[in-house]
C-alpha cells in the first residue's frame, strides 16, 4: 500500500493521544489528546480514500461526519470541565477522585 | 437513480417522531419562563415514545427494507431492539417525574429532551446497515448520556462521573473510529454487507494483519460501550455519580443499544473474522475466543468485586458488569439460539434492572445516600416495595420462576449445546456462569437480609410517588410473568426473521 507514510502518521498521532489521555494531569490536555486520537482516524480515512484497496470518496464523507462529532464531543467535554472547575477550583484530572469503593 | 422523494419515509416514522418531539421540547423550553416548573415535559415525552411504539408496531412482520442508499434498514432485529429501547426509556421518563424537585439548578426541561435524543441515537444504532450511521447513532447516544450523567451541576460526584464518562467514552469512540478506518481501507466501503464480502478477500490476499488490527480496536471500543471487563473501570464511578434514573438508563438502554450494535457489526461486517477467513497469524476462532475471554472475565470480576461493596449503587454497577458478561455469552459461543436467548435475557434484564434502580432511587431520596444499610428494615416500612425489590434481586441472581432464571438457563443451554471436546471453552464458560451465579447469591441476598432481618433506622413509611409505584408494578408483573410463562415471548422471538438482519435487501 503506498499509504504507509500516512498510516504511520495516523498511528503516531493515535499513540501520542492515548499516551496523553493516560498520563496528563491537566484536564484540558486530556481533552486535546482525545481530539488527537479522533484526528488520527480522520487521517487514516482520508489516506484510504485515495490509496485504499478500493479507493473512493466515501472516506472523505465519513471524515466530514467525524469532524462534526468530534467538535460536539469537545464542546460537551469543556462544558463538563467548567462545571467541575466551579465546584472544585482545579483542572487537575487526578484530583477528581471523590468516589471510591 | 432514486431521488429522496422516492423513498418510503414512513419506515423512519418512529425516529422522526422522537426527533421532532425533542426539537419541539427544546424550543418550548427556550420560551417558557425560567422559573416555571418543567416537570410536565414528561407527558409530551411519553406521548412521543408511545407514538413511536405504535409506528414500530406497524413494522411487525414486514419484510426488511432499506432506505437512504442502504444506510438505514428496518428489519425484525431492529424491530425487537427498538421496542426494548422505547419501553425502557418510557419507564425511565416516568420514574424521573418529580425526582429532581429538591435539586438546585437542575435543568429539568433539558433532561427530558436529552433523554429523547439519547433514545434516538440508540434507535439509529439498532437499525443501520452502514458504519457512518452506526457511528453517528453511537455518538448521539454517548454525547447525550455524557450530559445526562452530569445533570446535577452542583453535585461534585455528578460532575466527576460526567468527566470520567466523557474521557473514557471519548477514548472508546476514538478506538472504534480508528478500527473503522482500517475496515474502510481494506474494503473501500462503509456498507456492512459489502464489507463482509470484501473482508474475506482482504484476509486471503495478505492484508489479514490490518483486518485483525481493526477487529481488536473495535472490540476494545465496544467493550467500553457495553461495559464488560477488562474495560469496565469507568462503570462503578459513573453509575454512582449519575442521577439514579440516568444510572438505570445507562445500565439498560445504553447497554442494550451497544449490544445491538455489536451483534450487527460482528455478525455482518466482521463475519469473515469469526467464521474462517484463512488468515495466517491468528485463526478463524480468534474473534469468538476474544469475546469468550471478555465474557468470562466480566462475570468473574463483576461478581467478585461486587461481594465487597458497601454502596448499593456500586453493587448494582458491578452486578451489571457481571450481567453484561452473561449477555455476551451467546454471541461468544455462537449457538443455535443466539438471537432469541440474547433478546430474551435483555428483555428480562430491562424490567428487573429498572425495577431495582427505581427502588434504589426511592431509598436514596429517603435516606440521602445509597449505602446498603439504608435498606435496613424496608420490609416493615414499605412491605410491598420490599417484596418487589426482593423479587428483582432474586431475578438478577437467577432463582427459578423469575425471568432471570429462565434467561440464564437458556443462555447456559445454548452454550452447552455448542460445546464439544474440541470446543471445551464452551463448557468452561458454562462452568464460570454457574459458579459466578452461585457466588452472586451472597451479595443479592445481602440486600434482602438488610430489608427483612435488620431493624429500620426510621419509623415512618417510605414515600412512594405514583410514577415510581407504576414502574415497580410493571417491572414486578413482567419479572414474574415472563418467568412463569416464558413460552409467550419466546414464541414471538422464535417466529421472527433473524436471518433478514444478516443479508442485504435485494
Amino acid at each position: 500500500m503506498p499509504a504507509t507514510s500516512y498510516l504511520a502518521l495516523g498511528a503516531i498521532l493515535f499513540c501520542i493521544g492515548l499516551y496523553g489521555v493516560l498520563t496528563k494531569r491537566n484536564a484540558v490536555l486530556v481533552l486535546f489528546s482525545i481530539e488527537l486520537m479522533l484526528n488520527a482516524a480522520n487521517i487514516n480515512l482520508v489516506a484510504f480514500s485515495k490509496f485504499g484497496l478500493y479507493a473512493n470518496q466515501m472516506g472523505q464523507v465519513f471524515t466530514l461526519f467525524t469532524i462534526t462529532i468530534a467538535a460536539a464531543e469537545a464542546a460537551v467535554g469543556i462544558a463538563i470541565l467548567f462545571a467541575l472547575y466551579r465546584n472544585r477550583n482545579t483542572t487537575h484530572a487526578d484530583e477528581f477522585d471523590t468516589m471510591k469503593g | 437513480m432514486k431521488t429522496l422523494i422516492d423513498f418510503d419515509w414512513t419506515v423512519m416514522a418512529p425516529e422522526l417522531t422522537i426527533a421532532g418531539m425533542a426539537a419541539l421540547l427544546s424550543v418550548i423550553d427556550l420560551f417558557l419562563h425560567p422559573n416555571k416548573d418543567r416537570r410536565f415535559f414528561m407527558w409530551p415525552t411519553l406521548i412521543a415514545i408511545g407514538t413511536a411504539i405504535g409506528f414500530v408496531a406497524t413494522q411487525w412482520g414486514k419484510p426488511a427494507y432499506q432506505i437512504l442508499a442502504d444506510t438505514y434498514r428496518v428489519d425484525d432485529f431492529a424491530f425487537v431492539f427498538k421496542m426494548i429501547l422505547l419501553i425502557g426509556t418510557a419507564l425511565v421518563a416516568v420514574i424521573s417525574y418529580g425526582a429532581f424537585r429538591r435539586e438546585k439548578g437542575f435543568a429539568e426541561g433539558e433532561y427530558y429532551y436529552l433523554l429523547l435524543v439519547a433514545l434516538l441515537g440508540g434507535m439509529v444504532m439498532t437499525s443501520s446497515g452502514d458504519l457512518i450511521t452506526l457511528f453517528v447513532g453511537l455518538e448521539l447516544l454517548s454525547i447525550a448520556t455524557y450530559i445526562l450523567v452530569g445533570m446535577r451541576k452542583r453535585a461534585i460526584t455528578s460532575n466527576e462521573a460526567a468527566w470520567k464518562n466523557v474521557v473514557l467514552g471519548g477514548v472508546a469512540s476514538a478506538f472504534i473510529l480508528y478500527g473503522m478506518s482500517f475496515l474502510y481501507g481494506l474494503t473501500g466501503s462503509t456498507n456492512l454487507f459489502t464489507m463482509k464480502e470484501r473482508l474475506g478477500e482482504a484476509l486471503t490476499s495478505g492484508y489479514d494483519l490490518y483486518a485483525w488490527l481493526a477487529l481488536f480496536l473495535i472490540v476494545f471500543g465496544f467493550g467500553f460501550k457495553v461495559a464488560v471487563a477488562p474495560f469496565h473501570m469507568w462503570v462503578p464511578d459513573v453509575y454512582q455519580g449519575a442521577p439514579t434514573p440516568i444510572t438505570a438508563f445507562l445500565a439498560v438502554i445504553s447497554k442494550t443499544a451497544a449490544f445491538a450494535l455489536m451483534l450487527r457489526v460482528f455478525l455482518t461486517g466482521f463475519l469473515p473474522l469469526f467464521q474462517g477467513g484463512g488468515g495466517t497469524l491468528v485463526d478463524e476462532e480468534t474473534g469468538g475466543r476474544l469475546l469468550l475471554t471478555m465474557a468470562g472475565l466480566s462475570m468473574i470480576l463483576g461478581t467478585v468485586i461486587a461481594l465487597r461493596q458497601q454502596d448499593a449503587k456500586r453493587l448494582l454497577a458491578y452486578s451489571s458488569i457481571a450481567q453484561a458478561g452473561v449477555i455476551l455469552v451467546p454471541m461468544a459461543t455462537w449457538g443455535p439460539f443466539l438471537f432469541p436467548s440474547t433478546v430474551y435475557y435483555l428483555v428480562g434484564y430491562l424490567f428487573t434492572t429498572l425495577g431495582a434502580f427505581t427502588v434504589l432511587m426511592l431509598i436514596e431520596g429517603d435516606a440521602g445516600d445509597s449505602k446498603l444499610s439504608s435498606f435496613a428494615g424496608l420490609s416493615r416500612r414499605a412491605p410491598l416495595t420490599a417484596g418487589a425489590m426482593a423479587l428483582f434481586l432474586l431475578s438478577l441472581a437467577g432463582i427459578p420462576v423469575t425471568v432471570g432464571f429462565f434467561g440464564k438457563f437458556y443462555i447456559l443451554m445454548n452454550a452447552i449445546v455448542t460445546g464439544s471436546p474440541e470446543h471445551w471453552a464452551m463448557y468452561l464458560i458454562a462452568g464460570i456462569m454457574l459458579m459466578t451465579t452461585v457466588a452472586s447469591y451472597f451479595y443479592y441476598f445481602g440486600i434482602i437480609r438488610m430489608m427483612y432481618f435488620r431493624p429500620p433506622q426510621r419509623r415512618e413509611g417510605l414515600r412512594v410517588p405514583v410514577g415510581a409505584m407504576m414502574v415497580i408494578g410493571i417491572a414486578f408483573i413482567a419479572t414474574l410473568g415472563l418467568g412463569l410463562m416464558p413460552q409467550w415471548i419466546l414464541g414471538i422471538l422464535g417466529n421472527l426473521d433473524w436471518g433478514a438482519a444478516l443479508s442485504p435487501v435485494k
